[in-house]
């Protein structure tokens, strides 16, 4: 995927790659673990997420090509698991579990309360200064530790409405 | 698939609806079930696809099971006793198409697929009277696929046949399921449409009004059309299809199943490329030019305009055109093999010869059908023209003689620079045009119908000889190819009387080997092989 | 133990010795616990052997579905000439679920350990750690703890010295929960959209990459090792008299409304109510139990009277009208409304449907839709006949038991506490709805 030559509108466009250096090397390491290219898909795309915020179309069809697959198909992966964010998100994205466990522990309540603060207003809508982004999650697998919140890779437990001020004065 | 008249050990008999079957081991029991002319309802389920098992329309119920058996996924077992239509497998079933229908509009009214619709078919014959579903529908935007095809995807059921075809028929997967859940949908990757030669298909596969087709949408309801079975003329694969027509014009081709040529599939080209069918601007006519049945033609005679006569006159005129003269046939490779027969006997019977050209395309393969390709021959019967005789050649007027007749055989040269014909003494088109570069020396003209409009047989690349029906009639007074060649060689003194295009077969049967056996009988719908057909592939 | 809490006295800690204990962490610290002997020793036994141990010992799979894990090893054929592969299925998502966390966490290298001798008894030279993709510090300690190992030449190339290659590698999933169904993540770990698979083919004959496959869950590869180190005799000791076909002990999560949520370790066949009121302390003050759901959301709920009357085995569960599950236990007080709480699991399995059968692709959002719209005040008794109709529907007709799974809580739920829905009935605020299909 070159981005000099990519035609001008094309997804690709512009898109400057993910697998060149470590990224590479790394991507290189994981392969030989699996006897397919197709099995490093999902590892694949956590690379690009990791290293963009996000899993853009070029990055997509990046990994499309890196992997001798075609874009669309990669696409209906990447739809399918919930943890890849197809749009930019906030610095911090915020997750709140919510299902039943959690919901009858109050989960409803701290996922209001990081509404309310964070100035979101509505679940998926970025802040103003794109500093946030909140959502609900399904399940986290810590229901005895409710409410569990993930804020990027940081898991917190036993959050309640009380806390969650505290929380997020200390993101920056 | 069919029940050998002993079984081998390697069958098993079963019973389906209280019929006993026996099939080879590894059969589904879908397919089990259509060899005793039971068909199990389904969706996902297509015999030239990959088995998906999703739609979960195919549950029956067999004996002794816990549960119900999705029966395109479960190979059929010795001595089971399956039931098709028992109670508990139509309210299996019954439930299926509530689940189906609750998101789907009920828009039939304005949708192209009704009428041969899946989902409207078996929601008549097992659904529901009416819907419990009482909340907001899903809705999605009608997007554009590329190709030929729309996608509606609040129509689609997500039976993925598409995005199988795509996969491992096609080998081009640019389609997906994205999303999960009732959010799902068909998707592809901006700027990567369904560009594939063959991914018109998509359009047939699809059991419901969500893939449709650009070039058909709003054309014509499917209860409009009438349907004829007929081979593919665009190329010289000999696709099997049905030409659908609407008041005697056609509007549709589609692909007819035949697993020795095409399976269940047919390209794009060969399917859009139909217009011509419809002409308007046919001769539809017999002309002769005024005085030329009555002295010598050509530069020697008189050249008087053009008028319109009735057959008689004009095969007079052809007659005394042809009267001591060689014949030189300029042929097109997309006539039957009736017509290029009796040419070949005109050509004999004068002294003369004939010679065709076929127009070239890029090959097109669909990877996943072994032997399936849009082929380079861009005509149905180039095969047919050399066995019966005719020369290849991408000059086919290069062979004719000076003062030779040129009988131009439904054969405008299309592509080619003005055509040389300053060595014909006189032309006799039998055609559905004169071609402009003939009409200066035009003596008669004999008006035939196309292909949709006579019956006849072509022989593909491989050698297999397939019937065509005919599906309209013919403008004015055209009359089919063989008919009116038929007439020409008694107006040359050999006499025939034929009254039915299968009796012309019969005559080409007895006089060229290797079409010796064949019948219309024994081609039926789907062909056969001549003797001593090259292709070692199938028999 | 009761992690987070004081381990109590009526539990007995195979798995949860070592939960909240830092030292136990690193290989050096778990070595010092005794790890890593119990790889030493099935090393010098042949595969067949510790199968046939592992059949003795009666351990069943910890997942859910409680298959005997000896017989499920037995299905691989060693020397068959093929790659076999064992994943470990470390995915933990089922709502209630949160001990295959707590494994990861604070002994990874009794995971490893475990992986490593499932590996060699069925012939695999790869094993894959499955792991969610939520759970970043699980997954990081299981890779500390898979670095240190190769390392020191526990796994690798050459495992122990033996000559055998044991490979064992992480791959993070991404978010769904259906890829805890063994032939999703099977289809999740080639790269595809993590849709189960038709069986047949079993996984065992045609697995992930289309070669022989074993899964087993964390907590049944953890049990391994110890049944290794002290035999199969000693792992039946643990359960019920009248009962053999449970043995061993059982990590329980515990959450919802109850005094102390948390893991606990029990052996098969304890009364469900001295686990309830004496182990995890009840319900909150001045509240009572109202509905218990003993083995993550996916199965049946029960009623207070069920539960009491529950021996914690797979059996005992299943005479009290629901099933031991994943162990995931959640605890409904009595100011709660069943109907909210189910709307909010079925609008999780509608959310978490991979959209192949029909009867889940449609009928978990239609089951949500109706549930949610009794909850805020517009449903009518009819929606309830509606509703067991879906679930009967939705229900034995599917590749998987996603669909099984969400009708499941709905009709358990009408029929145990039909109360509920009918006083969120007759707050009934608006015009009924005319049906539109």
């Amino acid at each position: 995927m070159n981005a000099q030559t990519s035609s001008v509108g094309h997804p690709t466009s512009g898109h400057e790659p993910v697998f060149v250096g470590d990224r590479r090397n790394e991507l290189d390491d994981i392969l030989t673990r699996y006897p397919t290219k197709m099995a490093a898909l999902l590892p694949a795309l956590w690379i690009v997420q990791d290293s963009r915020g996000w899993v853009s179309e070029a990055g997509m069809a990046e990994v499309a090509e890196a992997l001798e697959l075609t874009p669309a198909y990669v696409k209906g992966v990447v739809t399918f698991y919930t943890m890849y964010h197809q749009h930019p998100v906030g610095r911090h994205f915020i997750q709140v579990c919510t299902t039943s466990p959690c919901q009858i522990c109050g989960a409803e309540e701290v996922r209001d309360a990081f509404l309310r603060h964070t100035s979101c207003e509505e679940l998926g809508v970025t802040s103003e200064d794109g500093k946030f982004t909140v959502i609900e999650v399904e399940c986290l697998g810590a229901c005895g530790f409710a409410t569990p919140v993930m804020i990027n890779e940081q898991f917190i437990e036993s959050v309640t409405p009380a806390k969650v001020p505290e929380i997020l004065r200390g993101l920056k | 698939m069919t029940t050998p008249p002993t079984a081998p050990p390697s069958a098993v008999t079963l019973t389906i609806e209280g019929r006993q079957v026996t099939v080879p081991v590894g059969t589904s029991m879908l397919e089990a079930a259509k060899t005793v002319g039971v068909l199990i309802p389904h969706y996902c389920y297509h015999p030239g696809l990959p088995v998906a098992g999703v739609c979960r329309m195919c549950l029956v119920e067999v004996e002794k099971a816990p549960k119900l058996a999705p029966a395109c996924a479960t190979a059929v077992a010795e001595g089971q006793v399956i039931h098709v239509h028992s109670d508990k497998a139509l309210e299996a079933r019954k439930g299926v198409l509530e689940m189906l229908l609750i998101n789907h509009p009920l828009d039939c009214p304005i949708c192209d697929q009704a009428g041969e619709c899946e989902l409207q078919d078996y929601t008549f014959q097992e659904g529901r009277s009416e819907g419990r579903y009482r909340e907001p529908k899903r809705f999605n935007p009608v997007e554009d696929f590329g190709g030929d095809v729309v996608y509606v995807a609040n129509r689609c059921i997500l039976c993925t046949r598409c995005v199988r075809f795509m996969d491992d028929v096609a080998h081009d997967p640019v389609l997906n399921v994205s999303e999960r859940g009732d959010r799902a949908l068909i998707g592809k990757f901006e700027g990567e449409d369904l560009t594939h030669p063959w991914a018109g298909n998509v359009i047939d596969l699809c059991p419901v009004g969500a893939l449709l087709s650009k070039d058909s949408l709003n054309k014509a309801r499917a209860w409009e059309m009438d349907r004829t079975a007929s081979v593919c003329p665009n190329c010289s694969q000999g696709c099997n299809m049905m030409v659908e027509t609407r008041d005697n014009v056609v509007v549709r081709l589609r692909p007819r199943p035949n697993e020795d040529v095409n399976q269940y599939f047919m390209c794009d080209h060969g399917r859009l490329n139909y217009r011509w069918l419809n002409r308007q601007d046919r001769v539809d006519v017999p002309h002769v030019r005024n005085g030329s049945g009555m002295g010598p033609m050509g530069p020697m005679g008189p050249m008087g305009p053009m008028g319109p006569t009735d057959f008689d006159g004009a095969l007079i005129a052809a007659g005394k055109v042809l009267s001591g003269k060689r014949a030189f046939i300029l042929a097109s490779p997309m006539l039957s093999n009736e017509a290029l027969y009796l040419l070949s006997r005109i050509a004999k019977k004068t002294g003369g010869a004939g010679a065709f050209r076929v127009p070239q395309g890029d090959e097109a393969p669909l990877p996943g059908v072994e032997d399936l390709s849009l082929r380079r021959d861009r005509a149905a019967n180039g095969n047919g023209a050399e066995l019966f005789g005719f020369t290849r050649t991408d000059n086919p007027l290069a062979g004719m003689k000076s003062g030779d007749v040129l009988i131009v055989a439904d054969e405008e040269l299309a592509g080619v620079d003005t055509p040389n014909i300053s060595a014909a003494g006189a032309v006799i088109v039998v055609g559905t045009m004169v071609p402009k570069w003939a009409a200066g020396k035009v003596a008669v003209v004999l008006p035939v119908a196309n292909m949709a409009e006579e019956e006849g047989t072509f022989t593909n690349l491989r050698g297999r000889v397939q019937r065509f029906l005919q599906a309209k009639s013919p403008p004015g007074f055209a009359r089919p190819t063989w008919w009116v060649l038929g007439d020409l060689l008694s107006a040359i003194g050999e006499k025939t009387d034929y009254f039915l295009a299968s009796e012309v077969f019969a005559a080409l049967a007895k006089d060229v080997p290797p079409f010796s056996g064949l019948t219309y009988d024994n081609l039926g719908v789907k062909g056969r092989e001549i003797a001593g057909a090259s292709t070692g592939a199938r028999a | 133990m009761g992690y987070p809490h004081k381990p109590h006295g009526r539990e007995t800690t195979v798995l949860s010795k070592h939960f909240g204990n830092r030292d136990a962490i690193t290989l050096d610290g778990w070595k010092k616990f005794g790890g890593y002997k119990a790889l030493g020793a099935a090393l010098e036994m042949s595969p067949g052997d510790i199968v046939t141990l592992i059949k003795d010992s009666g351990l069943r799979g910890r997942g859910g579905a409680g298959f005997p894990t000896g017989m499920k090893w037995s299905f691989m054929k060693p020397g068959d000439g093929k790659p076999h592969y064992l994943i470990c299925n470390a995915d933990e998502s089922e709502p209630g679920t949160f001990k295959d966390r707590e494994i990861m966490r604070w002994t990874p290298h009794a995971l490893i350990e475990g992986c490593a001798i499932g590996s060699y008894a069925i012939g695999a030279e790869t094993c894959y750690i499955y792991i969610r993709g939520e759970f970043t510090e699980p997954l990081e300690r299981v890779e500390a703890a898979l670095r240190e190992a190769r390392q020191a030449g526990i796994i690798g190339k050459n495992a122990m010295g033996s000559g055998k290659a044991i490979n064992i590698w992480v791959h993070k999933g991404a978010g769904a929960y259906i890829c805890g169904e063994e032939t999703a993540m099977m289809n999740s770990l080639e790269g595809r959209r993590g849709n189960p698979r038709i069986k047949p083919p079993f996984p065992a004959v045609s697995g992930v990459f289309g070669q022989p496959t074993t899964i087993n869950n964390v907590e049944t590869l953890a049990a391994v090792p110890p049944i290794i180190n002290q035999g199969a005799n000693w792992y039946k000791k643990f359960s019920r008299s009248d009962n053999p076909k449970s043995t061993g002990t059982k990590l329980y999560s515990v959450c919802g409304n109850i005094q102390r949520p948390g893991n606990y370790e029990v052996p098969m066949g304890f009364p469900f109510k001295d686990f309830l009121y004496e182990l995890c302390g009840g319900p909150p003050p001045g509240r009572k139990l109202k509905a218990i759901i003993p083995g993550g959301i996916s199965v049946p709920i029960q009623t207070l009277a069920e539960a009491e009357a529950s021996l914690m085995d797979y059996e005992g569960f299943v005479a009290q009208g629901s099933m031991l599950g994943s162990g995931g236990v959640i605890v409904v007080d009595d100011a709660q409304n069943l109907v909210r709480f189910i709307a909010r699991a079925a609008r999780f399995f509608a959310h978490e449907s991979c959209a192949q059968c029909t009867q889940c692709r449609e009928g978990t959002a239609w089951t949500t839709k109706i549930v949610e719209r009794i909850a805020a005040g517009d449903g009518s008794i009819e929606d309830l006949d509606t509703l067991l109709s879906i679930a009967d529907n939705m229900t034995g007709k599917t590749i998987c038991v996603l669909s099984d799974s969400c009708a499941t809580p709905v009709v358990s739920g009408i029929n145990k506490f039909r109360a509920d829905f009918e006083a969120s009935i007759k707050k009934r605020t608006m015009h009924p709805v005319p049906a539109v299909a």
